[in-house]
């Protein structure tokens, strides 16, 4: 026992907050201001899926699927699909691969709006978020006009998708698209590319570097921001995807270095727009007229598969990063043996934990909201000194409100309030 | 490294492993590799993985239930900064009366989450874990009950324990 030991305090961080999607519970060790350790504790939010889809059909497990996540709740319906398809050996006709092309990058622009949008309230750029989930209202609008709802749109069935695109909506998308390019894009690129305050702040915090990346496993705008080109898209040859042109997109091409902090996340994601935006282009012009679905009965579908043997493994990449899902069959049986799925989070989750050693406890927020588990809107935060027992209780206002001073004292000249509210969880009058 | 290549230099290395190779039809053909291999190869098998390939990315463990034994599936990615990948996935399988298999957290160290997590569900054990803690049960989960195993019958009622509900459990016949 040294001197040293009693200035370490331990801060757990979670695990409920209702704007989380998947609750977590960090447990911070820190040495003064820095950080010398962070544990991770899951399963707060244990729904058993696995569990429960032993005694679900093939189609039934869809719909469950797709409620593994709402913001990415098209990416687990495809991923699993693709695992069916696999196993079974159903081809999908061309023009519903399209489709699924379509919708999964309309959803990879909602998705990395309202990230970025998230992103930006944790520094206390408040107008960020307001403008960029506006942005994302159209997305929304589109994606119910196809499918029928803001979320969990259930377009997608094993061996294509259910609804057509029609006339209508290819007209909404194109619209939107122009407005995006020549309106909302401007405005993020100078929010994220070239102001100096938030370079200041994203820069440098939670550096995950290219090594750790790989040894780790870390998936999606986390991995391409520390330099790793990987992409499934790409490196799967998924779907229609390489004749559209696919590549993997890293910092180096918008601002020449690769530095894989919370700021080359963010240039990613905004290059991952531009990117989105293209192929959802180029797939509406290159789509051809035919069938959408392989098998149009759901009665004839699970009959064949019914008959089914073998395992298959679907891999997307979601807008987090890489999805896999495993189906193995039961002969004679419409309920698969096994359905075993990871979603990309998980790894990047002990990614971010390893790359939090040696921050600063302000960087946190910021960091943790950078791989889009949206924690940065921690509920409460109690700071225990692990030797005198001493307790204070630091709630998410006042995590935030220490992560924005230090973007006050980064720029005094940033005029906005250190009053900070909870991003979707207004409570006791403060909206 | 193409598929042809690797199924020749890892059948070379270990003939005893059955290799199979799947095509699915999409819109562009796409090769996976399925490997099984015995407990006692598992591991020189992974170190030779990351021999081929020391950039290889280790994605999930399937860990499963077949009857009377135990069945764990390692999805790898391989050559990806080369285009396409190759993706391979090598299977293994335990007897249930001793559920115990090699760890490969020295080799993959991005493994060692989903090893504690077939540990708490499954009871597939890792020897030389580096955590064997659990991640996603709570602490105070009973001890030997494993919640994906098909003949696990659940926690029985003098397993439950006052877990922090704010009303006490009644015992049975009690007011």
């Amino acid at each position: 026992m040294n001197g040293k030991l009693e200035y370490w305090v331990k801060i757990p961080i979670g695990p409920i907050h209702p704007a989380l999607e998947e609750p977590e519970k960090f447990i911070i060790t820190l040495d003064g201001e820095r950080i010398i350790n962070v544990d991770v504790k899951l399963g707060y939010n244990l729904r058993g899926l696995e569990w429960i889809a032993m005694r679900r059909n093939y189609i039934q497990i869809l719909y469950l699927a797709e409620r593994i996540c709402g913001i990415c709740s098209f990416s687990h319906n495809h991923t699993y699909s693709r695992a069916v398809e696999e196993m079974a050996g159903i081809e999908v006709p061309e023009r519903a691969e399209y489709i699924r092309v379509i919708i999964g990058e309309l959803e990879r622009i909602h998705s990395h709006l309202l990230n970025l949008g998230v992103v930006g309230h944790t520094i206390g750029y408040d107008t960020t978020l307001h403008l960029s989930w506006l942005a994302r209202e159209r997305v929304m609008d589109i994606l119910e006009a196809i499918g029928g709802n803001r979320v969990n749109y259930s377009i997608n069935t094993i061996g294509g998708v259910r609804r057509d695109l029609e006339e209508k909506h290819i007209r909404a998308i194109l619209d939107m698209i122009e407005n995006y390019r020549n309106e909302v894009m401007p405005k993020i690129e100078e929010i994220f590319l070239y102001d100096p305050t938030v370079e200041a702040r994203l820069r440098d915090a939670g550096v995950i570097p290219k090594r750790i990346a790989i040894e780790y496993s870390a998936q999606g705008p986390t991995a391409r921001g520390s330099g790793v080109k990987k992409d499934v898209r790409y490196n799967e040859k998924l779907s229609v995807y390489p004749d559209l042109g696919v590549k993997p997109i890293t910092p180096k091409e918008f601002t020449g270095v690769v530095k894989g902090d919370v700021f080359d996340r963010m240039v990613v994601r905004v290059g991952e727009l531009w990117q989105s935006m293209e192929l959802i282009e180029r797939a509406i012009d290159q789509m051809p007229e035919g069938k959408i679905k392989a098998v149009p009965k759901d009665n004839t579908l699970l009959f064949q598969l019914k008959k089914a043997e073998g395992e298959g493994i679907g891999r997307y990449e979601a807008p987090r990063g890489e999805l896999i899902h495993y189906v193995m069959a039961q002969k004679g049986k419409d309920v698969p043996a096994k359905w075993k799925m990871r979603e990309p989070t998980f790894p990047n989750l002990f990614a971010i934990a390893r790359a939090l050693v040696g921050e600063q406890v302000a960087d946190v927020p910021v960091a943790i909201a950078s791989i889009d588990p949206c924690l940065s809107c921690t509920d409460r935060v109690a700071v225990v000194d692990a030797n005198t027992g001493r307790k204070k209780v630091l709630t998410e206002r006042d995590l935030l409100r220490l992560s924005i001073e230090k973007t006050r004292e980064l720029n005094p000249n940033v005029r906005a309030k250190p009053e900070v509210v909870g991003v979707g969880c207004p409570r006791g009058g403060v909206l | 490294m193409n598929v042809d290549e690797f199924v020749k230099a890892f059948g070379e290395r270990f003939p005893e492993a059955e290799i199979r190779v799947s095509e699915n039809k999409m819109p562009h053909p796409k090769r996976r590799v399925w490997v099984e291999i015995d407990r006692e190869k598992f591991h020189d098998a992974m170190k030779f993985i990351k021999e081929l390939d020391p950039k290889a990315q280790f994605s999930i463990i399937i860990g499963m239930d077949a009857g009377d034994r135990l069945l764990a599936k390692y999805h790898m990615e391989m050559f990806w900064e080369e285009g396409e990948s190759l993706s391979l996935v090598i299977g293994t399988s335990v007897p249930k009366d001793d559920p115990k298999l090699p760890t490969v957290t020295d080799v993959f160290p991005s493994a060692l989450p989903y090893e504690r997590e077939n540990q708490e569900f499954l009871g597939l054990f890792f020897e030389g874990i580096p955590d064997p803690r659990r991640l996603f049960l709570p602490d105070d989960f009973p001890e030997g009950i494993y919640p994906l195993r098909l003949d696990e019958t659940g926690i029985k009622p003098e397993m439950v324990k006052n877990a922090g509900h704010p009303y006490k459990i009644k015992k049975e016949g009690s007011k």
